[in-house]
């Protein structure tokens, strides 16, 4: 596996500031280098597109362990999206957020885990269900550090 | 074609919130409690439908609540207030330019197209708002922003309407304004109400009808303007964002009468704490603050004082200010009275920048800085790991007046350890 460095994360939440020296000096020596300053990485701004729409919700349960998403992650879900079948999302079932895969099937929709020991939900047959949003990332934290 | 107003609100914005986070509500009536648990100050539709009174105290209907099986929350203010500015920063792109008027409701203006149906353009919105935010809104829209309003009232008054009501396309607005009465009109407040009622003039309609004349001897330029905005002439704009704040207030019941100093002192210190946290946010200074408190207006005898101390030099420091406003505690604090609210008003307010260096600042310029960082870093923990977790020792440790908020729900959108659960199950 090889690894790509893309950049220094911005370590608090700030607005986003254009540095001083980042236009051009009228007198004076301007550094070579103000073209290039950079602000850093924000990872809102990197993975979130809707803001205003997009929530944090933390996974409880293994049924969702062959898309990659385990126990305790945590899952940014953007609810301005339409859900479109190969989406993995988050349903209203049983008055709880559900965490499924919308699947179509046989040209029926329905909601799959990815993990064999669950059966999947065909949307004919389980009456009142509504998508909440569509899951747009999942944070995984590597074990404990730091 | 002309602008039009529209007022955008949401509909019992504290319950939709407590709905939109825990999906075991949707469909199930809630209500929720003001400050301190103490009265309904949001319903559910469904709350509505059962017949639950706004404003009705708690202790008063418990038992009814109960046996209907309504879900009871306190406020939670950490949720509406996140919700509020997701709620505000989506209707943005559908509008030329809002103002939002409070935490659930904005003004806004917008072109009418050349056809002048609006229509289509608020059932997007609705629905989008809907879809994203799981917030039902209402929207009035009307040539000024008091028939705004008073449209926005007649949607949500009239399930005909589904939510929307445009005065504007109306060829008669005459009933409409018929049917609000004077005191539900915008910028009506008590005493012109009482005054109108005293003349006769019981309806919106009546009151833009009325001679110019007399209403301007009784409410001057206002009266007039308010008047104008009754025919659909436009005179109030929409304000540009918050005003710079010139005072500000915090101020709580207490879950139980107080008559020690010793817990008032600890009272009006924790509302100190958290108006400085305010003052701090919004870079702002105080120059003056005022201390008061108040026994029950329900109970014989009632007793309400207030002090006041001018700062030697505008602070927004927890410690300079707690200086301030506990000595005034001793001040209004009478033995044997029984204390249910107090509170700190923070006046003369000034920006951060506009505080110039000073011959008689207490502390060398050196220290002044390193007390601003250390209240930088207090509350940036706060913030961070909720609220009180650096706390103040002047304000006590658990005390037990403190505000009840027994059926707090979680902060589902703004803090990591809250965060609603999706089952993988």
């Amino acid at each position: 596996m090889s690894l790509l460095l893309i950049g220094a994360l911005r370590s608090q939440r700030l607005p986003l500031r254009l540095p001083l020296a980042a236009s051009t000096v009228a007198a004076g020596f301007p550094s070579p280098a103000d073209d290039y300053i950079d602000v850093g990485i924000d990872l809102n701004e990197a993975l979130i597109r809707h803001p205003s729409s997009t929530f944090f919700l933390r996974v409880s349960g293994d049924s969702m362990i062959e898309a990659g998403i385990q126990h305790g992650d945590l899952l940014v879900v953007d609810r301005c999206l339409e859900a479109r079948p190969g989406q993995i999302v988050v349903a209203v079932l049983d008055g709880a957020f559900t965490l499924k895969r919308l699947v179509r099937h046989r040209g029926r929709l329905r909601l799959e885990a990815a993990n064999s020991a669950y059966p999947p939900l065909e949307l004919h047959q389980c009456g009142d269900v509504q998508i909440w949003g569509v899951a747009i990332h999942v944070i995984h934290s590597l074990g404990r550090h730091g | 074609m002309a602008d039009v107003l529209a007022l955008i609100d949401a509909n019992n914005f504290y319950a939709s919130c407590e709905q939109a986070f825990d999906p075991a509500l949707i469909g199930r009536p809630v209500v929720v409690l003001s400050n301190n648990d103490g009265c309904v100050v949001s319903r559910s539709s469904e709350a509505r439908q059962l017949g639950i009174g706004m404003g009705k105290p708690y202790f008063q209907i418990a038992g009814q609540l109960a046996s209907h099986g309504v879900v009871v929350r306190s406020s939670n203010y950490a949720l509406y207030g996140d919700m509020s500015q997701r709620l505000m920063s989506s209707l943005e792109p559908f509008v030329a330019e809002l103002e939002v008027y409070s935490i659930d409701e904005a003004f806004a203006r917008l072109p009418r197209p050349r056809h002048g149906d609006l229509s289509a353009w608020a059932a997007e919105l609705r629905s989008r708002i809907r879809h994203n935010l799981g917030l039902p809104i209402a929207i009035g829209l009307a040539p000024s922003k008091v028939l705004a309003k008073l449209a926005n009232r007649v949607a949500k008054g009239d399930r005909r309407h589904a939510g929307v009501f445009d005065l504007g396309r109306e060829a008669d607005p005459d009933p409409w304004l018929e049917q609000t009465p004077v005191e539900d009109i915008w910028g009506v407040g008590q005493r012109l109400g009482r005054w109108c009622r005293l003349r006769g003039i019981a309806n919106a309609r009546q009151l833009r009808d009325m001679a110019s004349g007399e209403l301007r001897a009784k409410a001057g330029v206002v009266g007039l303007r308010l008047q104008l905005e009754l025919q659909g002439v436009s005179c109030l704009p929409l304000e540009d964002g918050p005003t710079a704040k010139r005072e500000t207030c915090v101020s709580r019941s207490f879950s139980r009468a107080i008559t020690d100093a010793g817990e008032l002192r600890q009272a009006v210190a924790s509302y100190v704490v958290r108006a400085a946290e305010k003052l701090r946010r919004q870079g702002q200074r105080s120059g003056r603050l005022t201390v008061f408190a108040r026994t029950s207006p329900f109970s014989p005898g009632l007793y309400s004082q207030a002090a006041s101390a001018a700062l030697p030099l505008a602070s927004n420091d927890t410690a300079v200010l707690l200086q301030a406003a506990l000595p005034l505690v001793a001040l209004i604090h009478r033995p044997h009275k029984r204390f249910v609210k107090a509170g700190v008003l923070l006046q003369e307010l000034q920006g951060q920048d506009e505080l110039q260096q000073h011959l008689l600042a207490p502390l060398p310029a050196e220290e002044q800085k390193r007390r601003e960082a250390l209240m930088q870093h207090i509350d940036q923990l706060n913030r961070r790991y909720g609220s009180s977790t650096v706390q103040w020792a002047a304000c006590g440790l658990r005390p037990s007046w403190m505000m009840r908020r027994e059926q707090l729900s979680r902060a589902a959108t703004t803090r990591l350890s809250d965060l609603p659960t999706a089952w993988a199950r």
